[in-house]
């Protein structure tokens, strides 16, 4: 088992490559349990790269990714989630035609036990037949995850539970990525990854969800998060790793890192991409 | 697609049709004798179900023409089934449930035909099959009749006319992998061995298939000294050609089923030379032969018959033969399919069913060449 | 040892005929990610124009093969504008089944126009031939190898340097920024279907006359063998699908060589799953690559589906309960007893297609298991017609999933291929195997249905126990819906990526819906079997298959009701409108494009 004081996760020259591209080169990252840790850095440096590597959707070329001290490289994004890692993603996914309610319950699949026994080989033969018999055990835990669900969805006020049985497509953009958010919250997770959340949101939107990733660390969640909106990296996150081509240029308390030369450069390099970009959303 | 239904109203067989068009003939107050017919017009067996047509076309206005049966027309309602078993079931009940049928024909296909069976079993309604060769349909109870030639009886003559008569004792089979083709294939083969013959290779191939280069390296492996095809035209004439490319310079011969000028149509100068063991011949003597070609060259613009026009030539006057004795009753007329006999019939002479198999037995035997692009009476001469 | 050349020397030859269809298709779905199920309607269109070219018109070869390209091109061109480009912001199945559409229409035209009788195609060339090896070689093998390899040259040529092919490589690469960077995407598809099917139509006449035969069956087969060696060579890859044609001419004819002439297509498929399965983007895509964004979520049409108050539902199904105490006639009761089977085909469908999103093209199989086990069980074993039927549904459940399981890691339009591969393999094992299935001979004599020693042989009894079947199937099937893997199978559908993110595994729930869903089909199947009393390896064709996915997109995928509605539809209707006798395939494939047009989502709409 792992010290108390050990990272929960921790990435060791963690390397994949595409073709003659290099897309993550080398990364080393600890993120203390209960810490938040942002990473930022221009358009294509490899961030989203970075966070499918670790929920398992991506396998490395090299390096290795421990939980809470095991090593879990190249597991299926199936047992990482069993594990309690959860994501959102940048380009949004969630279930266009499944109901908010549907697409938050997929999210708390994980927790499912009366209705998904742990039995080899003919597991999932029972839980074919449970789901068709839904003995008192397996009602009661859906209603359970349904209450949760919905004490989830709270948590957006009145954006997002009226709309609890519509289904996502016909949600607004930021709707969209609160049903994400929400969907990994109903994992239970203790690690959250959170990929670029208030995309596409406006500066109301944005403080909203500023202070929803604030009271999930209050709550002592732990989180990893990429974001471009600078002022919120700042605000959150008790560290920031800067990427740029793959590797890792900068890290530090987000003061330290926003004066450093290299990171400058980098977003001046290309353009200001990032740091623009989100100017003009905003 | 497939399990659409239609059906067909032929020429004649409506009777609202038959009553505008005929209300000034002899025909005027009776209501035609109305037969179903379940076969294939659309799908990948059309053409068999247009070929049938043209047969039973020539047969009506033949039996038109002779006064009808005791002054009532004869006339078929064709339902389209492209041989497809749930569309033929559906037609057995329509045929069942429709006092005005008195007896069914087809269907073409094994799986279509006898997936009916049950349904004019039960439903007391005689199911005639002309071209169901499959040794278990008329098992399927004593509604069930055929006159469609044994492949017990056809193959032995096709054996003795490659072994006995061509002399050959190295035989390469190839035949269609369906009921039919593996059914015949094992008839031939018992008989080419009785007939003191070695048979060196069979091969079985599905019906879509149209190359056969590979499968003929197979035969020429084997170095037989003749190819038997128990095929239908259209892959005979494949076979034929691609084996004459290949440089197989072997006797064929060919079961009647490949007996249609499409065969010359298709095969070309390939099919020179091959021999067919057939159940008629156009410069056959026979009478009802003459009559049948004479016909169907005069109503189909010099058209050739082949052996599919022929067999639902026979089979409506067959079934004209059985409402003569049997009236017009379902049971009466199953009761005289047992009681007709010597009817003229183009494949077999004359036929008369046997009451245990309900089949007819003794089909005629004609053996064929293809000379100069026409099937000719085999001379006796070595090719 | 020289057979061995000529196996090889065949092979290459009819590889060589499978390429002129493969690198058409492979084209156009480099540019449109779409395999076009009418390129083969256009091999025949092009073998009937070459036709008419030669006997009626009697044209010199060269005249004759720009006359069939010309023709075939406009053919492709119509195609393209009102066929395809109406549907492009629509889902990515709509362009599929137009394309499914659009070959009904175009097969039943010819077919209506020149007769299903075969034509001989005379050969314009000299008959001279050369020998090689054991065999000989003619002047049309040159010239087929010629425009096969020439048009693949060419095509390379003109994607690499010309213009429109820049345009052209630039649209399959990235739709929405080639249009950004002022490429006329309509322009590259036209200029893109045209050469397919100029390309297509001079193959159908070539192959045509190779043959010295036309007929309107050939289109099925042409579009199947070319599917089968584009996706083998990779998708969209042009010169890849020479090489896969080749190879799939090579693995058929060592087949021969090895097992006999009946197991050629086994191979031909076999070869179809295992590259599939080894390399899900044929054998020269390149190793590894980013993961690709889902075809799902555009797939599945988003769609309000209709919701029938349980009222409705309930009066329904009591009104067609008590349907065989009223008047109707016996004839009725069957077409409505094959709409049931159907209906229960299309539950099973609509659960892997719809619910879960494995569009399968083989569901025909899943018949064939269910049938064969129960009509072997209850004649040799005198097995209870009753438990037979239900030993068939576990039959296929189990079996089916098993057979299917390979196609659980391919996505879109490949699982589509891959299992209709699969339902043809397992229609000529069951016509192999004869020591069990009894070849083609099939199997006679099954008893008729029966429950509790009591037989069922009026036809309102089996109207009956079919319907009651059907809606106990339906209703757990909704119970099924309504639970936990309900939204888990439909959440898959949508975005495995993110499913996946969440914890579902995919072969899991693919199983778990293919082993109820092979269920059902094998219930209908074993009923079948019972009901016709014979069967053989044709009862159960992958028209059957392609039927059953014409009713699941009519009634809206994953739509319970829906896939009932859509059976009684497909098999009642025409009955209704028996009066558009030769037009019915006709009419049928105009409808199938305009629902396709209309509503997508299909009548009650995707769930």
């Amino acid at each position: 088992m792992a010290e108390a004081n050990a990272p929960l996760l921790s990435l060791r020259g963690l390397t994949r490559r595409f073709g003659g591209l290099t897309a993550v080169d080398g990364i080393d990252l600890d993120l203390a349990k209960g810490g938040l840790v942002s990473i930022i850095g221009p358009n294509g440096a490899g961030k989203t790269t970075l966070f499918n590597l670790v929920t398992g959707l991506d396998r490395p070329d090299a390096g290795e990714v421990r939980f809470e001290g095991q090593d879990i490289t190249g597991l299926s994004p199936e047992r990482l989630a069993a594990q309690g890692i959860a994501r959102t993603f940048q380009l949004g996914r969630v279930f266009g035609n499944l109901s908010v309610m549907d697409n938050v319950l997929i999210g708390a699949h994980t927790r499912l036990r009366a209705v998904k026994p742990a039995v080899p080989v003919i597991g999932p033969l029972l839980e074919l037949g449970l789901a068709l018999l839904r003995p008192a055990s397996v009602k009661a835990e859906e209603e359970r995850l349904r209450d949760d669900v919905k004490a989830i969805v709270a948590r957006f006020g009145e954006r997002l539970l009226p709309r609890i049985d519509q289904p996502a497509y016909s949600l607004s953009y930021a709707n969209r990525r609160r049903v994400e958010i929400a969907r990994a919250l109903a994992l239970k997770p203790r690690l959250l990854l959170l990929d670029e959340p208030t995309a596409g949101m406006n500066p109301s939107e944005t403080a909203e969800m500023q202070a929803l990733v604030a009271e999930l660390k209050t709550e002592g969640l732990t989180i990893l998060l990429i974001e471009h909106k600078l002022e919120m990296v700042m605000q959150l996150s008790d560290r920031v790793i800067v990427m740029d081509e793959g590797k890792k240029i900068a890290e530090g308390p987000g003061e330290q890192v926003r004066t450093d030369p290299k990171v400058i450069e980098a977003y001046l390099g290309h353009g200001l991409s990032g740091a623009a970009e989100q100017e003009n959303a905003a | 697609m497939s399990n659409i239904n239609r059906r067909t109203l032929v020429q004649g067989s409506l009777a609202m049709m038959a009553g505008a068009a005929f209300s000034r003939s002899a025909f005027a107050d009776a209501e035609p004798i109305l037969l179903g017919v379940s076969g294939p017009l659309t799908g990948p067996n059309a053409q068999y179900g247009t070929q049938w047509k043209q047969g039973f076309d020539l047969a009506l206005d033949e039996i038109t023409a002779a006064g009808g049966i005791d002054g009532r027309k004869l006339a078929y309602q064709f339902e389209d089934s492209q041989s497809d078993p749930r569309q033929s079931v559906a037609i057995a009940q329509k045929f069942v449930s429709d006092p005005k049928i008195v007896l069914e024909l087809g269907d073409f296909s094994s799986p279509a035909s006898m997936a009916a069976s049950p349904i004019y079993q039960r439903g007391g309604l005689v199911q005639f099959g002309f071209t169901n060769s499959h040794p278990d349909f008329t098992k399927g109870g004593d509604f069930m009749w055929s006159t469609s030639v044994s492949q017990a009886d056809e193959q032995p003559l096709l054996a003795r006319y490659a072994v006995k008569s061509l002399g050959l004792k190295k035989l390469a089979v190839l035949h269609l992998n369906t009921d039919w083709g593996r059914t015949s294939r094992d008839y031939f083969n018992n008989a080419a061995k009785e007939y003191g013959a070695e048979i060196v290779v069979t091969e079985g191939y599905i019906a879509e298939e149209r190359d056969f280069r590979s499968t003929l390296v197979r035969v020429r492996d084997a170095n037989p000294d003749g190819l038997v095809l128990i095929s239908y035209y259209s892959d005979g004439a494949l076979i034929a050609r691609q084996a004459r490319q290949v440089g197989l310079k072997q006797v064929i011969c060919a079961a009647s089923s490949v007996y249609s000028p499409k065969f010359l149509e298709l095969g070309g100068e390939a099919v020179e030379d091959v021999h067919v063991g057939t159940r008629y011949f156009p410069e056959d003597p026979r009478p009802e032969v003459q009559k049948f070609i004479a016909g169907f060259k005069k109503k189909y613009n010099g058209l050739e018959p082949d052996a599919f026009n022929a067999y639902s030539y026979d089979a409506m006057n067959m079934a004209a033969a059985v409402i003569r004795i049997g009236g017009t009753d379902r049971r009466a007329i199953r009761d005289a399919f047992a009681k007709v006999k010597d009817v003229p019939s183009v494949i077999f002479g004359t036929a008369t069913f046997d009451v245990a198999t309900r089949r007819v037995k003794g089909a005629m035997n004609a053996e064929l060449v293809v000379r100069k692009g026409q099937f000719a009476l085999w001379d006796g001469k070595p090719t | 040892m020289s057979s061995w050349l000529d196996y090889t020397i065949n092979g290459l030859i009819v590889g060589n005929v499978y390429a002129l269809v493969a690198v058409g298709l492979a084209l156009i779905f480099g540019v449109s990610r779409l395999i076009n199920f009418a390129q083969g309607s256009i091999y025949l269109v092009g073998a009937y124009i070459g036709w008419v070219a030669v006997v009626q018109l009697h044209t010199p070869l060269p005249l004759t093969i720009i006359l069939v390209a010309v023709v075939a091109a406009l053919v492709g061109l119509i195609i393209e504008r009102f066929g395809l480009r109406p549907l492009q912001n629509s889902v990515r199945i709509a362009p599929l089944l137009a394309t499914i559409g659009i070959s009904f229409v175009l097969d039943q035209l010819v077919m209506l126009t020149f007769s299903p009788n075969p034509r001989a195609l005379p050969s314009q060339l000299p008959d001279v031939r050369f020998q090689v090896g054991g065999g000989t070689i003619g002047p049309l093998d040159l010239l087929i190898a010629g425009v096969g390899i020439t048009s693949a040259l060419l095509l390379f040529v003109f994607l690499r340097y010309s213009k429109l092919g820049w345009a052209v490589r630039a649209a399959s690469q990235d739709r929405d920024a080639a249009m950004q960077m002022g490429v006329d995407v309509n322009r590259v598809n036209q200029a893109v279907f045209g050469i397919a099917a100029a390309l297509g139509g001079v193959s159908g006449m070539l192959v045509g006359m190779y043959y010295n035969q036309i007929d309107t069956a050939m289109s099925l087969q042409a579009t199947l063998k070319g599917v089968v060696a584009e996706v083998v060579g990779g998708a969209g890859n042009v010169p890849g699908a020479v090489v896969g044609s080749l190879l799939l001419g090579l693995v058929e004819s060592y087949g021969v060589a090895v097992f006999g002439t009946s197991y050629r297509n086994l191979f031909a498929f076999l070869l179809l799953v295992v590259v599939l399965v080894l390399r899900p983007n044929g054998l020269f895509a390149s190793a590894r690559q980013a993961p690709p964004e889902p075809l799902t979520g555009t797939f599945i049409a988003p769609s309000r589906p209709l919701r029938i108050p349980c009222w409705a539902l309930s009066a329904a199904v009591a009104v067609f309960a008590i349907l065989p105490l009223l008047p109707v006639s016996f004839y009725v009761l069957q077409t409505l007893i094959n709409a049931w089977l159907l209906g229960m085909l299309a539950l099973s469908l609509t659960l892997v297609a719809g619910t879960i999103g494995q569009v399968s093209l083989g569901h025909a199989a899943l018949l064939a298991i269910g049938a064969y086990t129960s009509a072997l069980l209850s004649l040799t074993l005198n097995l209870p017609v009753g438990l037979a039927i239900i030993a068939g549904g576990l039959m296929s459940a189990a079996l089916g999933t098993i057979l299917i399981s390979p196609s659980f890691r391919l996505r879109g339009h490949y699982v589509s291929i891959a299992t209709l591969a699969i339902g043809e393999i397992v229609s000529l094992v069951i016509l192999n195997w004869e020591s069990v299935t009894r070849g083609p001979i099939g199997i006679s004599g099954i008893p008729p249905l029966s429950l509790f020693g009591y037989d069922l042989i009026s036809p309102a009894s089996i109207y009956w126990f079919a319907f009651a079947v059907m809606v106990v199937l339906a209703l757990l099937q909704a119970r099924l819906l309504s639970s936990h893997l309900g939204r888990s199978f439909r959440a898959i559908r949508d975005d495995d990526i993110a499913a996946r993110a969440y914890g579902l595994s995919l072969n899991r729930y693919k199983s778990l819906a293919f082993i109820f869903g092979g269920f059902a089909a094998g219930v209908s199947g074993g009923i079948a079997a019972h009901l016709y009393s014979y069967i053989n390896h044709e009862t159960f064709n992958t028209q059957q298959s392609i039927l059953a996915l014409t009713v699941v997109i009519l009634g809206g995928l994953g739509n319970v009701v829906g896939a009932i509605v859509g059976a009684v539809a497909l098999v009642g209707l025409p009955e209704v409108f028996r009066i558009a006798a030769e037009y019915r395939i006709l009419i049928y494939g105009i409808v199938l494009l305009l629902l396709v047009r209309f509503r997508p989502q299909g009548l009650l709409g995707t769930i």
